[in-house]
């Protein structure tokens, strides 16, 4: 099979894997080629509206392995088809030198074993930074069950790495991922979050001390596929970044890649879930919510109708409304439809003047689901004696929509959400 | 009444600004050609760039106010808006009165379109940092042609210059004939004038590149997940005809 071919069939089957970040890593591009940028930059964006910022490619989609959610699983019917280490440098590079891409993101099947595998990803990596000087982006995914030594050579070369969780429990990744353990998961996951504390502390005594995964690491997990409830999921994800300071959990819809008689029909993937999820998830990482008060056992399922800010907020509007000239920066960032950039510019300008709701729109603040919870100089635009149900019914009414409309997966939730898919920005 | 007109350059709209700061009468126009219709009365003054009283200027402008507000004057200059030398002589005059409060003063008639001028041009230079595409024309040089709605080139290069400074490399504003010209191996950057008649020839290992970019690229897209609508809004019609990819 000649490259090309086979660029096509490992980009297909490791595009499921959702993340991509390339930022959080400053690299300058001191010698030899490349730097990371620390804002991340997109390169173009895929007709599903995903941003292409990697080359985002699998080794070799031949597995020894058989988890029932994957297109690679050793039992399902496909064509197989592999690079070397070599050919992934001489792409990357070649992409790179023609700004198509920030780096690479490396991920691949098991291939002999855990142990042998890694050995590939790190001779890829290796080569890129050594032969190549490469000094761009790189993330690369850790095999479970590898030699913690092979996991410390791995943060050594990339500038992330991670390691799916896959499912929500222990039983699940029984169940769909029967050859493997949650240990030979989280247990990898502990040594890389001790082993970039410790360069993190090395290098504030001296800068000359080795990188270690600078970007942090990262994991993912199939939404869907397996009973559990949001609840389960937002809880796990809180562990993770309170107790191995992950960088990102990705949450993946999931989408039916061939039958077995583990797995759920769905009519589609749970992408409306999967976005509120990653608002969820939003709330945690930005906004000082815990996962207690995002979702209690009462309540373990996230609202399909309206995005988590506004669901605790109509079960707090005790709270509510706050005076924006004087409610402090965490109190706005609480109140639905104001961000962290319009909490910032309100909180700026504010100090030079009393602001109205006036000034807000010309702010910038979107006061389309604020102007509920907010009053400025004392004044307010609407009540909130109306009650929860008629104010979610508000809350949830669809926009007006523009005639040549396509038809959206998001239509009924309001248009402007459609841009928070990948991120859940709120 | 006065018009005044300067050559188009930064460092001349910032000597016709330095002049008017002092002066007395209203200034009724600043641009590079006449008003179309000039009052009866008014005079028109042609100004020429100083590089040193610009310098002077932009250096008090970081002073007093702060660096911040000098780089929202450059990039707001940046945009070619008809009518932005009298928003940035607005903003400017505010400026003295109000010092380091200018930029707080977020909704302020005289502050307002300037800073929004300055943001889109900010945001299309850092959206087009991913969008340029470098061809290799001869063995290790490169060339990226562009057409931005803004002048962003000298806002960009900076990037470029740090990521590929091993490489020798051209980025060209097709629409304005302008185009940044980085010499590797530390010999740096600048804008130079330059018109191309007819694109340049690659040869097949470019080709090679890519046809297998595209191949990579037309595998990415989730069929279930189809969304050409929120792809048309991060990547607009007008920017695809230099993506290899579409
Ligand atoms: S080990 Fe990875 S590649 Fe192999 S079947 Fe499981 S998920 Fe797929």
């Amino acid at each position: 099979m000649d490259l090309e071919e086979r660029l096509g069939i490992l980009a297909e089957n490791a595009k499921y894997d959702v993340s991509c970040a390339s930022s959080g890593s400053r690299r300058e591009g001191r010698d030899g080629i490349g730097n990371a940028a620390s804002c991340g930059i997109c390169h173009s964006w895929t007709s599903d509206g995903r941003c292409v910022s990697l080359l985002k490619i699998l080794l070799t989609n031949a597995c020894i392995y058989d988890c029932s959610y994957c297109i690679n699983r050793r039992s399902n019917d496909v064509p197989r088809a592999a690079l070397t280490p070599e050919e992934v440098a001489e792409l990357t590079i070649g992409f790179y030198r023609r700004n198509y891409i920030e780096g690479l993101f490396l991920s691949t099947g098991v291939v002999r074993g855990p142990d042998h595998t890694m050995e590939l990803l790190i001779r890829a990596a290796r080569l890129l930074r050594e032969t190549h000087r490469f000094n761009g982006y790189i993330h690369l995914k850790l095999v479970p069950g590898a030699d913690p030594l092979l996991v410390e050579q791995a943060g050594r070369y990339a500038d992330r790495v991670s390691m799916n969780i896959e499912l929500p429990t222990r039983e699940s990744l029984k169940l769909l991922a029967p050859d493997k353990n949650r240990d030979a998961i989280v247990g990898p996951m502990r040594t890389v979050s001790g082993l970039i504390t410790r360069s993190r502390e090395e290098r504030r005594v001296s800068r000359k001390a080795p990188l270690f995964a600078p970007a942090g690491q990262s994991t993912q997990l199939i939404v869907g596929a397996t009973p559990e409830s949001d609840l389960q999921i937002i809880r796990l994800a809180e562990g993770f970044y309170n107790r191995l300071a992950m960088k990102r959990v990705y949450y993946s819809a999931f989408i039916p890649v061939g039958d077995s008689r583990h797995l759920p029909a769905l009519p589609g993937p749970p992408l409306l879930r999967e976005h509120r999820l990653y608002q969820a998830d939003w709330l945690l990482r930005y906004y000082g919510f815990a996962a207690h008060e995002v979702l209690d056992e009462a309540r373990p399922d996230l609202d399909l109708a309206v995005d988590p800010k506004c669901g605790w907020a109509l079960r707090h509007l005790h709270l509510f409304p706050v005076e924006v000239n004087r409610a402090a920066y965490e109190v706005l960032l609480r109140v639905p439809g104001i961000g962290v950039r319009s909490a910032k510019r309100i909180v700026r300008a504010r100090r030079q003047q009393h602001l109205s709701f006036d000034d807000l729109a010309k702010l910038g603040v979107v006061l389309k689901r604020a102007r509920f919870f907010l009053t400025a100089r004392g004044k307010r635009l609407e009540t909130l004696d109306l009650g929860e149900s008629v104010l979610r019914a508000l809350l949830t009414a669809p926009a007006p929509r523009p005639k040549a409309r396509q038809l959206s997966l998001f239509d009924g939730v309001g248009g402007d959400e459609s841009v928070s898919v990948l991120t859940g920005e709120l | 009444m006065t018009s005044y007109l300067y050559d188009g350059t930064f460092a001349g709209l910032l000597t016709v600004l330095a002049l008017v700061r002092e002066g007395g009468e209203e200034t009724t126009s600043i641009g590079t050609a006449p008003p179309a219709q000039a009052g009866l009365f008014a005079a028109t003054v042609r100004v020429e760039a100083d590089a040193e009283d610009a310098e002077r200027l932009l250096d008090e402008i970081g002073r007093r106010m702060s660096p911040a507000t000098a780089a929202h004057l450059y990039h707001a200059f940046l945009s070619e808006t008809e009518g932005a030398e009298m928003l940035l002589h607005h903003y400017l005059r505010l400026g003295w009165q109000e010092g380091r409060c200018l930029d707080s003063l977020l909704s302020h008639p005289s502050v307002l379109p300037v800073h929004r001028l300055a943001h889109r041009v900010r945001f299309e230079a850092h959206r087009l940092k991913g969008f340029v595409r470098f061809r290799e024309v001869r063995e290790g040089f490169y060339y990226a042609p562009l057409e931005p709605d803004y002048r962003v080139l000298t806002l960009m290069a900076p990037h470029f210059a740090d990521r590929f400074h091993d490489q020798d490399w051209v980025i060209h504003d097709v629409r304005r004939n302008r185009a940044i010209v980085h010499g590797a191996r530390r010999k740096g950057w600048e804008e130079v004038a330059l018109e191309l008649t007819g694109s340049p020839v690659t040869g097949g290992r470019e080709e090679w590149f890519q046809s297998l970019w595209r191949r990579y690229f037309d595998r990415l897209a989730i069929a279930e997940r189809h969304n050409p609508r929120l792809q048309q809004g991060k990547v607009p019609l007008k920017y695809r005809r230099y993506l290899v990819e579409f």
